[in-house]
């Protein structure tokens, strides 16, 4: 599409003979075009979506343990387990998800904000946290003991937030997810 | 005496201080007010820990609100001052006159405005009790009923909702603001004293004992307390 524009305005403005510096400049518009579009690239929007479904899984994962505290009835091979693998395994990957160029300035509807790029040494700090977090909880899933989940739960959630606190655009900003 | 004194002293000749307002309404009232600035702060720094305690207050509060509603003093009854349609029109087509005569208790307009705070609030707590937050850290004390997805749709909603209450709060206090300014009537004053001026014969309030209060806290107490825990005996 936008190699198109580029000959397009490349040619209009050869015909129009208007000297080898309108061509240069034209060329330069194009490249322009071909720069911005690759941005908002299908690779971009569809690599946004993925991480936000990756990481509504890892929110299931910590809501299902949460509820079996809540229950107070804790299935540990069903439900912790699993879902504590589901977290470790995901925020291993959680660093990967965020290129440069995958920010709000994508056009794409994400609330991952410019401060990643800007703080990316804190945001890669907070990242490998949660993975320390994630690997404890881990173990604690394997441990078996309740009153040990139910505090490791609290720190991996507040692992999370933290990242969030400073990372994510506020939910009152956030349009519903679909 | 001085002029001034004397004009007051013939102004209220034939008023009486009146009870307008009992104490726990206008406790409820206050409460709520603080209640909900809180609420609305937290959730929007995600200081949820908090954010759930003043929402159990909350809904604490509405809950005696509804009750008081059934069976505390007069003015605080909904029978005694939700009206119907016409009553509403009727009173809307005088709202341009500065001479009508004080409702005691609230008007029939006032009354719509407290019929949709009162639901409002209600229908904010219900959803925030379902809303999972994106940490994982403090969801809703019902949220285990509901999906991950439901959850985080029902925290949209929850937000929504309150954005619409705060529209109707603005329009309370424009309404207050009017009574100030052009009908010359503090409404603010007796939700602090309890009392009003009024003309000597007018309808007295009639207090509903404290006790039947109490009966309501601990029930109320007692459905708070199992809403927190999730049901989950
Ligand atoms: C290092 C930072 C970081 C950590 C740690 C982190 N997140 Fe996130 N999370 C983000 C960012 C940034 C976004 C916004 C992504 C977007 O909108 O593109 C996000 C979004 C989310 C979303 C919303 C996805 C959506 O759009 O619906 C959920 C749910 C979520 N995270 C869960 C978690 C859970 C659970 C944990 C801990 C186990 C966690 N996150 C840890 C940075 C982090
Ligand atoms: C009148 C009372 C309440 C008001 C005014 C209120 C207001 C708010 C606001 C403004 C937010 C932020 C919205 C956002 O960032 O998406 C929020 C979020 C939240 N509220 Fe409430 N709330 C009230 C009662 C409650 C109650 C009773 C509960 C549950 C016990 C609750 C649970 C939550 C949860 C879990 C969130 C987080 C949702 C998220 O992370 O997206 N709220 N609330």
């Amino acid at each position: 599409m936008a190699i198109k524009i580029a000959v397009l305005v490349g040619s209009w403005f050869h015909m129009s003979a208007l000297g080898f510096r309108y061509v240069a400049a034209a060329a330069c518009i194009a490249f322009g075009l071909v720069v911005l579009e690759s941005v908002a690239g299908p690779a971009e929007v569809a690599q946004i979506k993925s991480r936000q479904d990756k990481l509504r899984d890892m929110g299931g994962a910590l809501k299902a343990i949460n509820d079996e505290l809540k229950k107070r009835r804790i299935d540990w091979d069903n439900t912790v387990v699993p879902n504590a693998q589901t977290i470790k395994d995901r925020s291993g990957y959680l660093l990967n998800w965020f290129p440069r160029g995958s920010g709000p300035e994508s056009g794409v509807k994400t609330y991952a904000l410019p401060a990643i790029w800007q703080n990316n040494d804190d945001f890669v700090t907070l990242g490998k946290l949660a993975q320390v977090e994630a690997a404890k909880l881990n173990q604690v899933a394997l441990s078996k003991d309740a009153n040990a989940l139910k505090a490791q739960v609290e720190a991996m959630g507040k692992a999370c937030k933290a990242c969030h606190d400073g990372y994510r655009s506020p939910d009152s900003e956030k349009e519903d997810e679909n | 005496m001085t002029s001034t004194e004397s004009r007051m002293d013939a102004a209220l000749a034939g008023t009486a201080e009146l009870r307008v307002w009992d104490l726990p309404v206008r406790i409820m009232h206050w409460s709520l007010v603080i209640g909900i600035g809180i609420c609305w702060w937290t959730g929007l720094h995600n200081e949820l820990e908090y954010h759930l305690y003043s929402g159990y207050a909350i809904l604490w509060i509405v809950l005696m609100r509804l009750y008081w509603g059934l069976v505390g003093s007069s003015t605080a009854r909904f029978v005694n001052f939700v009206r119907g349609p016409k009553a509403i029109l009727d009173y809307a087509s005088t709202l341009h006159r500065r001479d009508t005569p004080h409702t005691h208790g609230h008007n029939a307009l006032g009354a719509i405005s407290i019929v949709l705070m009162m639901g409002l609030v209600l229908a904010v707590v219900i959803l925030g009790l379902f809303a999972v937050d994106v940490d994982g850290l403090h969801s809703g004390p019902l949220s285990g009923y509901v999906t991950f997805k439901q959850g985080r749709h029902l925290a949209h909603l929850h937000y929504y909702w309150f954005t619409i209450l705060l529209w109707v709060i603005a329009l309370h206090l424009a309404a207050v603001i009017f009574y100030f300014i052009y009908k010359r009537k503090n409404l603010i004053g007796p939700m602090i004293s309890g009392k009003r001026r009024g003309d000597v014969g007018d309808t007295e309030m009639k207090i509903a004992p404290l006790w039947r209060l109490a009966i309501g806290a601990v029930v109320a107490t007692a459905i708070v307390w199992a809403v927190s825990i999730g049901f989950y005996f």
